[in-house]
């Protein structure tokens, strides 16, 4: 122990703060903790009726089928789910980002009084705060009143205004960071406000765009609250057909554990490409604003 | 944080800026200023979406009933208990996952990574996921723990277990968030201080509580309160593990809301109990934003 101790460096002094051996236990038991129940997602989806329902529960899986995932398109809707899914998420990513980073970029390089800024900066917060629920009802009746009940449109109207005060935020850092110098010798050639967001300004800051359409993607993606108030049949989202499932029909964890898979997928490919992007946009969306 | 630029526009320039803050108020204006003034109105009014009669004007009357309704209070109840329930064991179980993953070296990077998936996955997977896990007879939870001698427990439909089913998925889901942010605010502290507690002979105890804990408190507040505000939003878990039940036991704000007002279309009615919830969050919103301002300041 006092080995160990000696020949580490002070951050090293820190991570062993209850000691050496306490510190391995706890975060392989925690390491066990976050990762079995993917396993055990995993490898239900592909287990055979007999082997999902055995008790005592079947841990190793002896015959693979794929028949979960057919069953899961076949009789389950998933096919259907995934591609509302995709649409709400990528038809909400499309226009937060647009609409976001235009925001973004008339508050930083725009003429725009001083108050207006201070306004909208205390609505972002307020926005972020206070739950969706509380909206609900009334928006669950406009949306019905305005013909727009089970359709994609509502969602991605909906899920652009949840997503787009993070949105706001994180690109108004990103386009403070990018050089000014730039943005000026442009105005002196006789570039518009447009052209200098579209071809000068916005292209220098493509990464912090990117990394945040992730980030909404993935909220997006998410979001269930809204998705199941405002969808009745076609335009209901995995996350919808996978909970109606669970509710109504209870046990079939063989195609429900293979829809899990589907939902789950897709947002650990994202975070695995821009992991760093993903914990400070996710930081300063919890500290800034 | 919102510094303008000085530089001299022309009269194209202040149209186009304000043409590109429009999009961002048309979406706000639907989709949140328009709904919370509808809401506030309806709250007066008893009106059922289901029943062919025009809305009916009560004053106050829905806010009184509220007072009156006992499963309101429950929900009420059983929300705050879960707030305070989950709030504390995230943070204390955040703040040490964050401690042993300080260090630089690889394991602990990729370590962090892993432990970074409950956040990001949908929480109705999160909720399937350990529902299958949990169920009384297939789960494979009660069979691990048969092997240490308990019982079976009937972890979603025993109403005196649910809600601590419903703290501890929600702790297992959010926990990395906490550690994630506690955890970079760990290793912004400058590296003399410690270096110098050591040299000092201080316990690495010592120099957890004695210095490291006060540096990142402002950090582990903000944190706090932004998971006690989340936890008032609690909704996608318990939908997909218990309905609110077994009885009421782990029904609370916003699935209330969700069965009077979607449910059972008593418009007026949840609306009044929106709007209450509304001007509560905002009070602590409120104090919130004033506390975090003071903490940020302290930050620098």
């Amino acid at each position: 122990m006092k080995l160990i101790k000696q020949r580490t460096d002070s951050s090293n002094y820190l991570s062993n703060f209850l000691g050496f051996p306490t510190r391995v236990v706890i975060l392989i038991l925690a390491l066990i903790m976050v990762l079995f129940p993917f396993y055990w997602l995993i490898t239900n989806a592909f287990k055979v009726e007999q082997e999902y329902f055995a008790s005592p529960p079947v841990v190793f899986p002896t015959i693979i089928t794929f028949q979960n995932f057919i069953d899961a398109v076949v009789k389950y809707e998933m096919f259907k789910g995934l591609v509302n899914s995709v649409l709400i998420a990528v038809g909400t990513t499309v226009t937060t980002s647009l609409f976001g980073s235009m925001a973004a970029y008339s508050l930083i390089n725009g003429a725009l009084p001083k108050r207006i800024k201070g306004v909208l900066a205390s609505w972002f917060l307020v926005q972020k705060m206070y739950p969706a629920i509380v909206v609900a009802v009334p928006v669950f009746y406009i949306i019905r009143t305005l013909g727009l009940m089970d359709s994609i449109t509502a969602l991605v109207i909906m899920n652009t205004s949840f997503n787009l005060p993070l949105v706001i935020l994180l690109m108004i850092g990103f386009y403070q960071e990018a050089p000014y110098e730039v943005e000026e010798q442009s105005m002196l050639d006789g570039c518009s406000l447009v052209q200098r967001y579209l071809y000068v300004t916005t292209p220098m800051v493509k990464s912090g765009l990117i990394a945040t359409g992730m980030l909404t993607f993935v909220y997006s993606w998410n979001e269930f609250l809204y998705a199941v108030i405002l969808t009745v049949n076609k335009a209901k989202p995995l996350t919808v057909i996978i909970a109606g499932f669970i509710t109504d029909k209870g046990l079939i964890w063989g195609p429900m554990a293979a829809m899990g898979c589907v939902i789950v997928f897709p947002v650990l490919l994202i975070m695995w490409l821009m992991q760093r992007d993903f914990i400070s946009g996710i930081s300063a969306g919890a500290l800034k604003g | 944080m919102l510094i303008s630029r000085s530089i001299s526009h022309d009269r194209a320039d202040k149209i186009y800026s304000w043409l590109f803050l429009l999009p961002v108020f048309v979406i706000l204006l639907i989709a949140a200023f328009i709904p919370l003034g509808y809401g506030f109105g309806l709250s007066f009014f008893k009106y059922k979406l289901n029943l062919q009669q025009s809305p009916l004007f009560v004053g106050l009357e829905n806010y009184i009933d509220l007072f009156r309704d006992e499963l309101f209070m429950q929900s009420l109840k059983n929300n705050i208990a879960f707030a305070f329930m989950s709030v504390a064991i995230e943070i204390v179980i955040g703040i040490i996952i964050a401690m042993l993953l300080s260090d630089d070296n690889s394991f602990s990077r990729i370590a962090t990574t892993f432990l970074l998936i409950p956040m990001i996955i949908a929480p109705v997977a999160s909720g399937t996921l350990w529902k299958m896990m949990l169920d009384r007879t297939y789960g494979i939870v009660n069979y691990l723990l048969s092997f240490v001698g308990l019982p079976a427990v009937s972890w979603l439909a025993d109403f005196r277990i649910a809600i601590y089913t419903i703290v501890f998925v929600d702790a297992w889901q959010f926990i990395p968030f906490v550690a994630i942010l506690v955890l970079s605010s760990i290793k912004s502290i400058p590296k003399s201080f410690l270096d110098a507690a050591r040299v000092d002979g201080a316990s690495p105890l010592k120099v957890f509580t004695r210095i490291v804990l006060p540096i990142t408190a402002p950090v582990i507040i903000i944190v706090a309160m932004v998971r006690f505000i989340d936890a008032f939003k609690v909704f996608d878990t318990i939908f997909v593990m218990t309905q609110g039940g077994p009885g009421n036991a782990t029904e609370m704000l916003p699935t209330y809301i969700y069965r009077q007002g979607i449910k059972f279309l008593k418009v007026g009615y949840s609306s009044a109990t929106a709007i209450l919830f509304i001007t509560v969050m905002s009070l602590i919103a409120w104090q919130f934003i004033r506390l975090r301002s003071k903490q940020l300041r302290r930050v620098g």
